[in-house]
């Protein structure tokens, strides 16, 4: 297959709006493709396919979210067709709808940012019925057991271990840490206060959490660094906290050439004030610090006003939320491993906090000189549905488009946030690296989010030319244009043409192998024995995902050298 | 040879340590799983061969035409139902669900006469949950409100709550308390710390005297609530509220009593409460080995867990409209495919009179009472035993089940594709 | 006044929807267009005429200016007069599920029985019921915080279980007996019940409740006084308390 003509944004390989041809033979893009089909894409955008490299698709908290809301689930119905099948829900859509509306978006992967290790099997069940997208999950680690007994023992050799062998028994991409600590202390209805509060009857601080994590994540040579949820995340003031724990790990130093830490939904994490009365941004704080800063990256975590399903490992603060809000709390402890809540809420451009959370998302996105270090996410479905990325895009790339949704929100905005201020736009090789070509290097994905030899033959194309309209002005054409891609190419097979969906490939499940030596795999097994004789409820010959739950493997290797 | 770590296929406590005696392709050993696993294990009387009724009486027949008989009556159904689901595994489930969207078919578990209501309360209000483990670990309290695992989960006790051990439960029994409510003294209750005996269908009322006195308006309340003590229930919230960690686990005795969902509702908002005094979780005490199992594919697949409606080509869910009781004891049904499940022994006794009237299939390995009003009959092979495949405990937690033994019969997987596509077959040819 | 008949041809036992029979998307529509409307029998979809007959004045109107007079038995006919907004359906006999859901103005009378969810999410307009009502009257969809906002029902007979579950505004009168849990969830509205009712009232956050038969009230009610409402003595209560409500109970005698 040959894209013609189009005007090519691949800002991996250093190219900005240029007009080629990318030539794709056998799912990977070549020189030049000796047969096969032409698109012609004259003055059209191109792209590498969208990665998202933080949302939660899959799993046991996603569901929770249907099995509540059958309210959300009577949202965003489309009936079955000759060939896809019924699309439900908005905030918590079908696994159907969530390859369907992601491909239609011109995203070509997505990872699901949270899977406890137990209850994987579940999130593979769901990644499985996602058709389309190629996906991986990230591994939950920062509230296991014997995550917070290596902590505490300084033991690296051993976590690494035990990080291998929790990847493998999950078939993960990555170490995911939420709230680390805080996930044990919500086991008797406790939480952690910050970095040097230590978790109740382990003796470990979740400074030294992070930072073992870390060491052993580097020790590894994992693709993704860790990616962390820090801890009082939500609270106002927790600004403090998030460069506290960057200050942290300042010292530790990245195994690849990848950043060392990546942060979150930092939306969440970037308040000030010390209540909801003196609630305000500290995104120039955050911004400030990164623009400093190159080890490390992190994610906006964008609200969206209207419907939204809050979901995540940090059950502590569901349950305030749930509280706060006089909302439907779920809620589900994992024995020896993590802990979550799903709470649905809504956004309103008038409630003085939710409009502020707004702001700082775009304005730490603004703030931040370099691209690369922040990626566009919504933290969906926290901050709001994937659907709405395009909003998103459309908010950074154009000022007017701003100040008009600043206009309808509570008048508080002005006053605590320096948004409205902030005149930058960012232009579509800006956009390009947010939503492509950053995630994929942050999350190790060397084949993906470009269009170099050798890479995914991931390709998008958007029904507008980028030379001929004016993202500032033209934002309502823009974001329709996002919102449907002319062409979604995946894996070099066309699969969205005119919006529509054409084709359901299979996608790949990312998990790392990674190999630690034998004395210390051996250490882990003996801990891991005495766990499951004496406190886990299933036996250990049953926990590991078996290969029926990952059909269509991409396995990426690892390892302590 | 024995095959160790082998899930029990019978109920909701989905228990993976049984061991399995298998000497040339039968099963002579069961142990550790409680005598009502061990059975269903074991296994008893199969029936032989596919059979269709002709005049009255079922006939053996093959499979290929029991796979064509059960397509034609599935096509040419306006509003087919198809019922089960919760004792075969979650790769029969999707094809279900496959099969249901495709006919514009009603598609209902086991839930449906089971805890349907406890998902109805979920809606209302969520589920402070946690897996079996984190009882097992820290609950020195055990609410069992309506319901009696002494006989209906015989190892729950000992794996997952009243007598089990744990990090920080090392006294097992001992170390902990047992609450029981029920409308008679069950088995459960004789082993219990305190047992409140409630008149039946009083349980929404109790639950919410019980949330005013652990929100503290315990005065304005009478001396006696539907009979029983305000004395007892303020023992009782004392307890809870003191508690380190306190569970709540519910079953059919509250779902099924008046005020049925609701009685869900309020409980889980309880639970809800107690949490701002001290830790507590909630647990609906699942029946079936993978009735929970249903309602997540059904969720992940279609956006509702139970009772969705595929006539419009897409889900509809609205159970008291959509539910297999309702559709069947409307008589608004014209045809019925029951698998791994028997409704003429469960359902109430209008709705398996409205199964008379209708054509049904039936798909199992076992006969059962719904075999005698079925018009297609097709034996499968037992999941669990003679199929691996994926079941969900009560808790959500997911696990793979092992085959033990082969088997001639299909899987209720292999059944299910192959009357799909004689229903694509025959649709096309029209 | 523009009059629509519209008679059922046999008698259903797979239930219909048509969902389409409805004054805004009929007023338009000459008598041949409205026959070939589609409307859904379990899961075929077929045209209006299959099902029913067809008659009544010609000439486009306003919804305003449309009735629509449904005369049979509909009671197996689920959604009539979805989302209106104006004019008036008729039902000389029984009413489906559904009936009147989400709409916004105008008026329905069903001279016989109405079935499960009668005006489900009602935000204005008017249903009458001679007979009687099922379940779910002026309720919610699952899940959501609300269900009916505004307009009113009034049934001359009784009404099921859970009516007026989660409403937020309106008013219900029912002259009979409700069954059980009337007014659960509710956070603004009025309902008058002639009859009886079992716990009426459960988690109320505000609203307005009065039984003017017996009712066995929660005891997470308080009983505030007596009060002279429409010529009977009612006892008050605040309640539901278990959430801090801040609803109005009245009921003449208590269980």
């Amino acid at each position: 297959m040959i894209i013609k003509g189009g005007t090519v944004y691949d800002p991996t390989n250093g190219i900005f709006g240029e007009e080629m041809d990318i030539s794709i033979e056998n799912g990977k893009v070549v020189e030049k493709a000796k047969t096969g089909d032409v698109i012609d894409a004259k003055g059209l955008l191109v792209m590498p396919g969208g990665v998202d490299a933080h949302a939660h698709i899959a799993g046991a908290k996603v569901n929770t979210g249907r099995i509540m809301r059958p309210e959300d689930g009577r949202r965003g119905l489309e009936p079955k067709t000759k060939l896809l099948r019924p699309s439900t829900g908005y905030t918590v859509p079908n696994c159907y709808a969530m390859g369907y509306r992601y491909a239609r978006l011109g995203y070509t992967t997505t990872f699901e940012a949270a899977t406890p290790i137990i209850e994987s099997r579940h999130t593979h069940e769901e990644l499985e019925e996602i058709p389309i997208i190629d996906k991986g999950a990230l591994t939950l680690f920062g509230n296991n057991w014997e995550v917070l007994e290596c902590a505490r023992d300084g033991d690296i050799d051993k976590l690494a271990a035990y990080i291998s062998w929790g990847l493998r028994a999950s078939r993960g991409y990555g170490v995911k840490v939420v709230n680390p600590g805080g996930g044990e202390a919500w086991g008797f209805g406790g939480n952690v206060t910050g970095l040097d509060d230590p978790v109740p009857d382990f003796d470990v601080t979740p400074r030294e959490i992070i930072r073992s994590l870390m060491k052993a994540n580097e020790m590894l040579r994992l693709p993704h660094s860790v990616h962390l949820h820090t801890n009082n995340l939500g609270k106002p003031g927790n600004y403090a906290t998030t460069l506290e724990t960057l200050k942290a790990v300042e010292d530790i130093a990245s195994s690849m050439d990848r950043q060392v830490l990546h942060i979150t939904h930092m939306q969440f994490s970037a308040y000030g004030g010390t209540g909801w009365r003196d609630f305000e941004s500290k995104a120039p704080e955050i911004a400030d610090y990164f623009n400093k800063h190159d080890q490390f990256t992190m994610d906006m975590g964008q609200l969206i006003f209207g419907s939204a399903t809050t979901m995540t490992a940090d059950a502590p603060l569901e349950y305030a939320n749930a509280r706060l809000l006089h909302a439907k709390w779920s809620n589900h402890d994992i024995e020896l491993e993590e802990s979550s809540g799903v709470v649905p809420l809504s956004y309103g451009r008038k409630m003085p906090i939710n409009a502020i959370q707004w702001a700082i998302g775009l304005e730490l996105a603004l703030l931040t000189e370099s691209p690369w270090k922040i990626l566009m996410t919504t933290d969906h479905p926290n901050g709001g549905p994937f659907v709405n990325y395009p909003e998103v895009m459309t908010l950074l790339m154009s000022k007017p488009k701003r100040d008009e949704e600043i206009a309808t929100l509570h008048s508080l905005v002005p006053k605590r946030s320096t948004l409205a201020t902030l005149d930058r736009e960012l232009d579509w090789g800006e956009i390009a690296i947010m939503t492509r070509a950053a995630p994929a290097k942050i999350l190790g994905l060397k084949d993906k989010g470009h269009l170099g030899i050798g890479a995914d033959a991931d390709v998008t194309i958007y029904n507008l030319n980028p030379e001929k309209i004016d993202p500032s002005k033209d934002y309502k054409k823009v974001k329709e244009a996002f919102s449907l891609a002319k062409y979604n190419v995946k894996g070099g097979e066309v699969v969205v043409k005119d919006g529509e969906i054409v084709s359901l490939p299979q996608g790949r499940t990312y998990w790392v192998d990674a190999t630690v030596p034998e004395e210390h795999a051996l250490r882990v097994e003996a801990d891991l024995v005495d766990k499951f004789t004496k406190y886990y409820s299933i036996q250990k010959s049953n926990y590991m995902v078996q290969d029926a739950y990952v059909t269509n493997p991409m396995v990426v290797k690892a390892g302590v050298i | 040879m024995i095959i160790e770590d082998v899930l029990c296929p019978f109920c909701g406590c989905l228990c993976d340590d049984i061991k399995v005696e298998v000497e040339e392709n039968q099963i002579v050993g069961v142990k550790r799983a409680c005598r009502l696993g061990s059975s269903k294990i074991r296994g008893h009387e199969r029936i032989k061969a596919p059979m269709i009724r002709v005049d009255g009486k079922l006939v053996e027949t093959t499979y290929e035409d029991a796979y064509e008989k059960a397509a034609r009556i599935l096509l040419n159904a306006k509003r087919p139902l198809l019922y089960g689901w919760c004792s075969t595994v979650c790769e029969a489930q999707k094809k279900g669900v496959l099969l249901a969207e495709e006919l514009g078919a009603i598609i209902d578990s086991t839930a449906t006469v089971c805890h349907g209501p406890s998902i109805i309360g979920i809606e209302e209000k969520g589920l402070a949950g946690s897996t079996l483990g984190q009882i097992k670990n820290r609950a020195d309290l055990i609410v069992f409100w309506g319901s009696n695992p002494g006989e209906a989960h015989p190892r729950h006790a000992q794996r997952y709550s009243s007598n089990s051990q744990g990090k920080y439960t090392p006294e097992g029994r001992k170390g902990r308390k047992v609450i029981v409510v029920d409308v008679r003294k069950t088995r459960t209750a004789k082993n219990a710390d305190k047992f409140i005996q409630i008149r039946p269908g009083t349980d929404y009322e109790i639950i919410s005297a019980l949330r005013m006195i652990v929100a503290g308006k315990g005065d304005t309340l009478p001396e006696h609530i539907a009979g029983v003590s305000k004395a007892d229930l303020e023992e009782v919230a004392e307890m809870m509220k003191s508690a380190r960690f306190g569970s709540f686990l519910f079953g059919l005795g509250l779902t099924h009593t008046r005020g049925r969902y609701k009685n869900i509702d309020n409980a889980l908002s309880l639970v809800a409460a107690l949490n701002s005094h001290t830790k507590f979780v909630v647990m609906a005490m699942r029946g079936h080995y993978n009735v929970t199992g249903f309602g997540q594919v059904c969720a992940w697949e279609t956006g509702f867990p139970m009772s969705v409606d595929f006539s419009r080509g897409m889900p509809y869910f609205n159970p008291g409209e959509t539910a297999a009781c309702d559709v069947l004891g409307r008589r608004e049904t014209d045809a019925m495919l029951v698998i791994a499940g028997d409704p003429a022994s469960n359902f109430p006794k209008t709705v398996v009179e409205g199964m008379a009237d209708i054509p049904v299939i039936q798909i199992d390995p076992f006969e059962n009472p719904t075999t005698y009003l079925s018009d297609v009959v097709i034996p499968s092979a037992v999941a669990g035993v003679e199929v691996e495949g994926t079941a969900y405990r009560m808790d959500g937690l997911s696990l793979r089940m092992k085959k033990l033994v082969d088997s001639e019969y299909p899987s209720d997987e292999e059944i299910l594709a192959n009357i799909l596509e004689c229903v694509r077959r025959l649709r096309d040819d029209n | 006044m523009r009059e629509i008949v519209i008679t059922p041809l046999k008698t259903f036992s797979i239930p219909i929807e048509a969902e389409k029979i409805c004054p805004n998307i009929v007023s338009s529509l000459a008598l041949k267009e409205i026959e070939g409307i589609e409307v859904w029998e379990g899961n075929r979809k077929m045209p209006l005429s299959d099902l029913f007959r067809i008659s009544g004045d010609e000439g486009s109107t306003s919804p305003e200016d449309t009735l629509i007079s449904l005369k049979g038995d509909f009671s197996r006919v689920k959604r009539l007069g979805e989302k209106m907004s104006a004019g008036e359906v008729v039902v000389k006999g029984n009413a489906g599920m559904h009936a009147g859901n989400s709409m916004t103005g105008g008026e329905m009378t069903i001279k016989g029985d109405a079935a499960d969810w009668l005006g489900r999410e009602m935000r204005g307009g008017l249903i009458t019921v001679k007979g009687n009502a099922a379940n779910y009257v002026g309720s919610g969809y699952r899940g959501e915080s609300c269900g009916m906002r505004g307009g009113e029902i009034a049934i001359e007979g009784s009404a099921g279980d859970y009516l007026a579950e989660h409403m937020c505004g309106g008013k219900i009168a029912v002259e009979g007996d409700v069954g059980d849990f009337p007014g659960a969830s509710n956070r603004g509205g009025t309902i008058h019940i002639g009859g009886n009712a079992y716990l009426p009232g459960a988690e109320m956050a505000s609203g307005t409740i009065i039984v003017k038969g017996r009712a066995r009230v929660l005891p997470s009610y308080q009983l505030e006084g007596t009060v002279g409402l429409e010529g009977m003595t009612l006892k008050k209560f605040l309640g539901d308390l278990v959430d801090n409500g801040k609803g109005n109970l009245y009921a003449t005698s208590v269980e």
